[in-house]
């Protein structure tokens, strides 16, 4: 049934743009972003680190940045099972969703694992604004794994040749990576919450593909028990 | 090796051999043929059963928000998804934008918080004009943005127009926050101009209800699943014309074309290696020219 044009607040109200607008990436055959070439300049000269640098900063890093850069991602990177936004991705698969499910179950958890950790950490980032006195005692590691990884970073970091002075606080892990990505220059909440979301993902999903759809006899059901009260 | 169990509390559910429960009730024995649709939605963000004139109330509130034009930015998010052909994923993102956003079910929690912050300060003072006046102008005074308020593209909210319409019909105007939010708007809509919505309706309504501002917020997200729902089925049959606009509906805004500091140089180097060869070529010129003099 064809029905008379209808009209309403969208159609006689206000007036809006024909168009959209881009910020970063430009449209059609030859791709920039933020106005650097991807084909014929970026894909050349960088690594795919330094393009998601980019994306975050809107500036290319310089050489010691990146390196420390990929470090920090390098770190940020492995997550286990034993999380819930990995172990969700995982009961993702076992229910034998689409790979692309799997991957928008991934990608929820490892936003919600980022954005709980900056909760987390908003002491933390707040100390790192507007540095006063020592690192607050609840960010300082507090077990031999802790200080041993965070030893590991500043030798990873050591090649880049930057010094962060808060990692002399002795850091737990967590608060080192903050602390390092700030360092860098990704200080923004939304920089952080997508740096730890998008180097975390890739890990968790592999995680998730490493399960055989409808497992479901060889996975863990009552871990934890639900009790259930009235 | 044995290890200690872990053990989590839940009120939610329980799968049994032949019955199983659901907040408390059995799902066979109590729940099925005598349950609606809504007070199962009801029963699962309260925990609770709701008599079935409140859940009226409710399904009042699910049929008047049905604002679901595809322009709308959720729906619209929903459908764009959809685009790729896919159902679920696509009202799974329809969603997750509604988390905490500035329009959706969280503006209804938060007009939910500003009725009881209203009520906090007037009590049962609702009928004392000077009184709401003062509390009013006291919370704008503190609050650029008063939640629950403010018609965009149009004089009045509709919407709020035909519940209201619902909410006299089953004479539930003279509860406590709807009489509040009444009172309320009137002194906004006097001082700063903006009309009332929805938003705000729905929380009067649900907090009349009984509910705490986080459930009207998530029952509310409940009861627009619909909406989603049927912009992903229909856009996911649909698809292709959405998957990519034709870029001349792109404008860029952003940073013009540039050169990055490692192609610099190397076109740096490039030029000085052709500088080199240039002055290693003229000399080879000016040898040649020197022995056939």
């Amino acid at each position: 049934m064809s029905l008379p044009e209808l009209d309403g607040p969208l159609e006689s109200g206000a007036v809006f743009p024909a168009r959209l607008t881009a910020r970063v990436v430009t449209a059609g055959a030859r791709p920039s972003v933020h106005g650097y070439d991807v084909e014929g300049d970026l894909a050349r000269h960088y690594q795919a680190s330094d393009l998601l640098f980019l994306t975050l900063m809107g500036e290319l890093p310089s050489a010691a940045i990146s390196r420390a850069f990929s470090v920090a991602l390098m770190f940020l990177g492995p997550v286990s099972v034993a999380h819930a936004s990995t172990h969700a991705a995982v009961v993702g698969r076992l229910c034998g969703t689409p790979t692309s499910s799997v991957f928008g179950v991934a990608a929820i958890g490892a936003a919600e694992h980022a954005r709980w950790l900056l909760a987390e950490h908003a002491e933390l980032i707040a100390w790192l604004v507007t540095p006063s006195g020592s690192l607050p005692e609840r960010f300082r590691a507090r077990d031999a794994d802790d200080l041993a990884a965070v030893q590991r970073l500043e030798l990873a970091l050591q090649p880049s040749g930057l010094t962060i002075p808060a990692l002399a606080d002795r850091p737990t892990r967590d608060a080192a990576l903050l602390v390092v990505l700030f360092a860098l220059g990704v200080q923004r909440p939304e920089q952080l919450e997508a740096a730890l979301a998008l180097a975390r993902l890739p890990c968790a999903i592999a995680e998730a593909l490493a399960e055989r759809p409808a497992n479901f006899g060889n996975y863990p059901i009552n871990l934890p028990r639900f009790a259930y009260t009235e | 090796m044995n290890l200690p169990e872990l053990t989590q509390e839940t009120r939610t559910a329980h799968w049994g051999w032949h019955e199983h429960r659901y907040f408390g009730h059995r799902v066979f024995e109590e729940l099925a043929g005598r349950e609606t649709f809504t007070g199962l939605t009801v029963l699962s963000v309260l925990g609770r059963r709701l008599s079935s004139e409140a859940c009226a109330v409710v399904d009042d509130a699910a049929c008047t928000l049905t604002l679901a034009d595809p322009r709308i930015w959720p729906l619209k998010l929903t459908r764009l998804i959809a685009a790729y052909g896919s159902t679920l994923p696509a009202a799974a993102a329809g969603l997750l934008s509604e988390e905490e956003a500035r329009i959706g079910p969280w503006a209804m929690a938060k007009s939910a918080e500003v009725l009881q912050a209203f009520d906090a300060a007037i009590g049962d003072r609702v009928d004392e004009p000077n009184t709401v006046r003062d509390a009013v102008k006291a919370y704008l005074a503190e609050h650029r943005f008063v939640w629950g308020f403010g018609t965009p593209f149009r004089e009045r909210d509709e919407r709020l127009v035909s519940f209201r319409a619902c909410i006299q019909r089953r004479k539930r105007d003279t509860h406590r926050f709807w009489r509040l939010m009444d009172a309320v708007s009137a002194v906004v809509s006097e001082v700063r101009h903006p009309e009332p919505n929805m938003g705000i309706a729905t929380a009067a309504a649900f907090l009349d209800l009984g509910l705490t501002p986080h459930q009207v917020g998530s029952l509310t997200s409940a009861l627009m699943q619909h909406m989603f729902l049927a912009h992903a089925i229909e856009g996911s049959a649909q698809g292709a014309s959405l998957r990519e606009l034709p870029s001349t509906y792109v404008d860029f805004a952003g940073h013009g074309p540039r050169s990055s500091p490692r192609a610099e140089a190397a076109a740096g180097s490039a030029r000085g290696v052709d500088a080199a060869r240039g002055v290693d070529a003229a000399r080879g010129v000016d040898a040649r020219d020197a022995a056939a003099r």
